[in-house]
């Protein structure tokens, strides 16, 4: 029996070929979606599940008044200090302190961004895999180094060749290479090229200062401990080793234990740098995924219908040869299994067809786990719930009818029927129109966002890290000549760039009672030109007083504001950074608010004051010729620097890398919704058909009695349209809250102006008809007689 | 083998009610080859449906080789008319995507006969009919009468007590339509009970008996000798 009906499902796929390519492409434009949305987020939540002692590993965060979520930065003593005050409850900590270095050998020299300087344990702890020696000792002697695959085969053309040699740190430490790593895989937080054995710095003075912040700090509880109570522990703990510091500072730090499977998904931030996810992203794809999934199956169940229709006397028959109901049950939910079973295939090979082009648009790794169960047990679920779900209704639908009317063909899918048609359709479009809305308004938020006036000069601006020993030591060599090239129209050394680091110190203000917090930027007298920043009220930092670089800060509006000031009135005003100056500062000068900070945050108060840190320089070239000014910035930048490659950015770039994720989501978004309103369309396609064949008796009629092509196209289209025009009703406000609820994430957004959703209907509308009009147009253009003789 | 008493059946529609069979009341014995005849609208296909077990009645008795099945459900009904009852239609009802033998093995996979003695009997059986070199032709591959050929194969594989025929020469011309009917007439010489609708006065005189309806009543029987 079961041979009979795959028989018979396969020679009516055949039979009917245009019919069961849109049938089959729909479903499978629906897996392929969801099958790369599943990829994504098992790829998204494997991170750092690798580690075998994960489940116990913590990573210590230090909290700060209002930054309550913490910091991941503790300073060195930390480790040494948790162990030792809780033996029975942390049984391992491993510092990790990311940075960067050259690396030479012979000739050659590399510059290493992804370099951690970590604890012997640092493998041991991790399950990150050694394919050379021995995990517990590889970082043992301070003079080893561990080299990951590629870096290995980048040095010395292979691992084994790798082994054993002698490279140099920053030009000073001598390593030997004691062990390769595998390359740390995408689904990790952590992610390093280089690990050099932090006891390296053990006896170097900022390592031994609790204040001090720039380590990772992980810990490995005792199966038996409890985290909660450990926190509670933590205040205690504080109070002896930073309480001196903290009524010093006038800030309270505490700690607290982040779970090492959450920190992926903790919020990324300026404080954070290593890779975080956005549950939100994940979320928002788990949506379309579940909208393009129903679209599909609504689409599957509604074309299923239709055919099992045309299929009225071959149900009838084997009713009358003796099928009972739950066989041909059986039969159509077969079927459907069998067309899920071919999309499902189709799918996977569009899927590993596509793979690299998906991994771009993501923009990192992912990667189709094919060996391990959970692929296949969506699979499986895939074709056992759309097989059965989108196969059950035509299925029950057809087995109800008596087998006398089936047999004569005159099955007619009711009232009630229609209506249950009409409402899937419905959906279908709200989704496809919500969809649309949802695209536009990204899209619109994001060239806003882009054309927003951000209150800085961000053209023709060059960024340089001064993120070595070479040009750090001579960076005011490297201002001054670039200074006296006529290319370039100023240079400012400062913390960091608009969009960079601003990192948040506390305060003692005249006329406030508590401390102030406030961003801070440290800057030289050149930074006002150099990013064009306008001052409201009083002056720049200015050379001619010689008292400006100890006694003097710009502040900005909101500062200004905050301390409850006028920019006016904030002129001459005492203000002390309790962390870095031991004297207050007076505000000189207040600036126009200018976005210092991605455009998600809101506006915050700003000190800029020249005392030293300086870690990246701005460099404002003249307009002209770009080419000639960075080979000019090139060439002083090899004379102060000469082993370092010279790298840079421009400062308008740094925008689209704030905004990266976003623009990946506004591209993803644009081409689901653009694949779900195909879809939608398929089904309406089907549909057209399925009412042109229906009504071919009535047109025929009609056009006897004198109804013209046009008045046909009319009458066919309207009915069909409908269900289109009460999804967009639907979609209309619905659309409105989600993306309402969207802008919130941004400080700046755009109006959610009518035309937006006015648009979303047009275009909705315009691809409905013309897919419907198609399929009208030839019933309406067809030969009467030949319609009449049909029936 | 069939006793049908004061049997009536109502056809509704949100403001008509017509009589199909209006206390129609017959009897056909085994072996016996009966035509029913009359004009559009009588009722001739109503009552070979209700016979058929395809349809229920709303009013009288219905008794199957001794059993009263009136009231039977659709399952036991569809289990009865499995196993005993054959169909042939005007328009040969063949299904489109099966082959010829195909075709006629779908009631014997219904009835559950094992795979090696369906061949057997289909071959058997198409043998029989003189279609064996169509047995791999898909219907629209086939000409009229040898696709009522086919419908007559699948309506006798599963060896009925009685077949059921609606205007089975309706769709055929007179020489193939004749061939149909002697293949009938030999079917109820080898003891095969045959209800036949028809309009042709031609095919009914292949019958024993020919009753005549009108407006869901019998207005006559004629017995041919």
């Amino acid at each position: 029996m079961l041979k009979n009906y795959i028989k018979i499902a396969w020679r009516n796929l055949y039979k009917n070929k245009a019919f069961s390519l849109i049938h089959i492409l729909g479903l499978t434009i629906g897996i392929t979606v969801c099958m790369m949305i599943f990829v994504y987020i098992m790829n998204e939540f494997s991170v750092d599940k690798f580690h075998a002692k994960g489940k116990r590993m913590y990573r210590v965060m230090r909290t700060f008044d209002e930054l309550k979520e913490g910091v991941p930065y503790l300073s060195g003593p930390y480790a040494t200090a948790l162990l030792n005050d809780f033996p029975g409850d942390i049984k391992q900590a491993v510092r990790v302190q990311p940075n960067q270095g050259l690396i030479s050998f012979g000739d050659k020299a590399f510059v290493e961004k992804k370099l951690y300087n970590a604890d012997a344990d640092f493998f041991s702890l991790f399950s990150f895999k050694l394919l050379k020696g021995n995990a517990s000792s590889v970082l043992k002697d301070p003079s080893s180094i561990v080299l990951t695959e590629t870096t290995a085969k980048k040095y010395f053309g292979s691992i084994d060749n790798a082994m054993g040699k002698v490279v140099t740190l920053d030009k000073q430490k001598q390593l030997k290479v004691t062990g390769i790593a595998q390359d740390v895989p995408a689904n990790s937080h952590l992610n390093f090229d280089v690990v050099v054995p932090l006891s390296n710095y053990f006896n170097e003075d900022y390592f031994k200062v609790w204040i001090n912040n720039g380590l990772f700090t992980y810990v490995l509880l005792d199966e038996h401990s409890d985290k909660a109570q450990l926190e509670k522990k933590f205040p205690q703990f504080m109070d002896k080793y930073m309480g001196k510091d903290m009524a010093r500072f006038g800030a309270k730090f505490g700690l607290k234990l982040t779970a090492l499977n959450d920190i992926y998904f903790e919020p990324a931030s300026a404080f954070d740098n290593v890779k975080h996810g956005d549950k939100t992203v994940v979320y928002i794809f788990i949506s379309i995924a579940v909208l393009i999934m129903l679209i599909a199956c609504i689409n599957f169940t509604n074309l299923s219908t239709i055919r099992a229709v045309e299929r009225s006397k071959e149900v009838g028959l084997r009713k009358v040869l003796g099928a009972l109901k739950n066989h041909l049950v059986l039969q159509f939910i077969g079927e459907s299994m069998l067309l899920t079973i071919i999309s499902c295939i189709l799918s996977v090979v569009i899927l590993i067809a596509a793979m690299p082009w998906y991994r771009e648009l993501l923009g990192y790794n992912v990667s189709a786990s094919w060996n391990s169960a959970p692929i296949y047990l969506f699979l499986a679920g895939v074709i056992v719930v759309i097989g059965f779900l989108a196969g059950s209704y035509p299925a029950f639908f057809l087995s109800a009818f008596s087998p006398i009317q089936a047999l004569k063909g005159k099955l007619r899918l009711g009232k009630s029927g229609a209506f249950f048609r009409q409402s899937l359709v419905v959906v279908q479009f709200s989704i496809s129109v919500l969809l649309i809305i949802g695209t536009i308004v990204i899209m619109k938020q994001m060239s806003f966002v882009k054309g927003k006036e951000l209150g800085y000069d961000k053209e023709q601006a060059v960024i340089v890290q001064l993120d070595n020993n070479d040009i750090y030591n001579q960076m005011s060599v490297f201002k001054k000549e670039l200074e006296s090239n006529a290319n370039i129209a100023s240079v400012s050394l400062m913390s960091g760039e608009p969009g960079g680091f601003h990192d948040m110190h506390t305060f003692e203000a005249e006329g406030q009672h508590d401390k102030f917090k406030s961003r801070t930027e440290f800057a030289d007298f050149q930074f006002v030109k150099t990013l064009g920043v306008k001052i409201v009220a009083g002056r720049d930092f200015s050379p001619q007083f010689t008292t400006d670089s100890t006694d003097a800060v710009l502040i900005n509006q909101t500062a200004a504001k905050k301390l409850g000031f006028t920019p006016e009135q904030a002129i001459g005003k005492q203000i002390k950074n309790t962390i870095r100056d031991d004297k207050p500062r007076r505000v000189i000068g207040v600036v126009k608010d200018y976005n210092f900070l991605s455009l998600k945050e809101n506006m915050d108060a700003l000190i800029i004051s020249p005392a030293m840190d300086r870690r990246v320089a701005v460099i404002k070239i003249k307009a002209g010729n770009i080419k000639n000014s960075l080979a000019v910035i090139k060439q002083v930048y090899s004379q102060v620097a000469p082993v370092y490659p010279f790298e840079y950015s421009f400062l308008d770039q740094k925008f689209d890398t704030t905004y990266k994720t976003d623009i990946r989501q506004q591209t993803m978004l644009a081409i689901f919704s653009g694949l779900a309103i195909f879809i939608a369309c398929l089904g309406l396609f089907g549909l057209a058909s399925f009412t042109a064949v229906k009504r071919t008796k009535e047109i025929g009629v009609r056009k006897v009695l004198g109804s013209s092509v046009p008045n046909i196209l009319l009458l066919l289209s309207k009915d069909l349209l409908k269900p289109v025009a009460v999804a967009t009703v639907i979609a209309i406000p619905l659309g409105y809250y989600f993306m309402h609820t969207w802008l919130q994430n941004f400080a700046y957004k755009t109006p959610l102006h009518w035309s937006i959703f006015l648009f979303a209907a047009l275009i909705t509308f315009g691809i409905a008809l013309a897919t419907v009009s198609f399929k009208s147009l030839n019933a309406a253009l067809a030969n009467p007689v030949k319609s009449l003789r049909s029936e | 083998m069939i006793k049908i008493t004061n049997l009536e059946k109502f056809y509704r529609t949100e403001e008509v009610e017509t009589i199909a069979l209006n206390k129609l009341s017959m009897e056909v014995n085994t072996g016996e080859f009966v035509a029913i005849m009359g004009p559009s609208g009588c009722g001739k296909s109503t009552l070979l449906n209700i016979l058929g077990m395809l349809d229920d009645p709303d009013n009288g008795s219905y008794v199957f080789n001794g059993v009263e099945i009136a009231h039977f459900n659709e399952r036991k009904r569809a289990d009865l008319r499995k196993h005993n009852i054959g169909f042939v239609f005007q328009s040969f009802n063949l299904i489109d995507e099966l082959t010829v033998f195909e075709n006629v093995e779908l009631p014997l996979i219904y009835t559950g006969v094992s795979s090696a003695d369906r061949v057997k009997r289909v071959e058997e059986v198409l043998d029989k009919m003189q279609i064996m070199h169509r047995r791999n032709h898909y219907p629209q591959q086939l000409s009229g009468g040898q696709q009522q050929r086919v419908a007559i194969a699948r309506a006798v594989v599963n060896k009925p007590k009685l077949i059921l025929a609606d205007e089975p020469t309706g769709n055929l011309d007179s020489s193939n339509g004749n061939d149909v009917m002697e293949l009938l007439t030999d079917l109820n010489e080898q003891g095969t009970t045959i209800i036949m609708v028809t309009h042709s006065e031609h095919d009914a005189r292949y019958s024993h008996r020919i009753i005549r309806l009108l407006d869901g009543q019998t207005v006559m029987e004629n017995i041919m000798v």
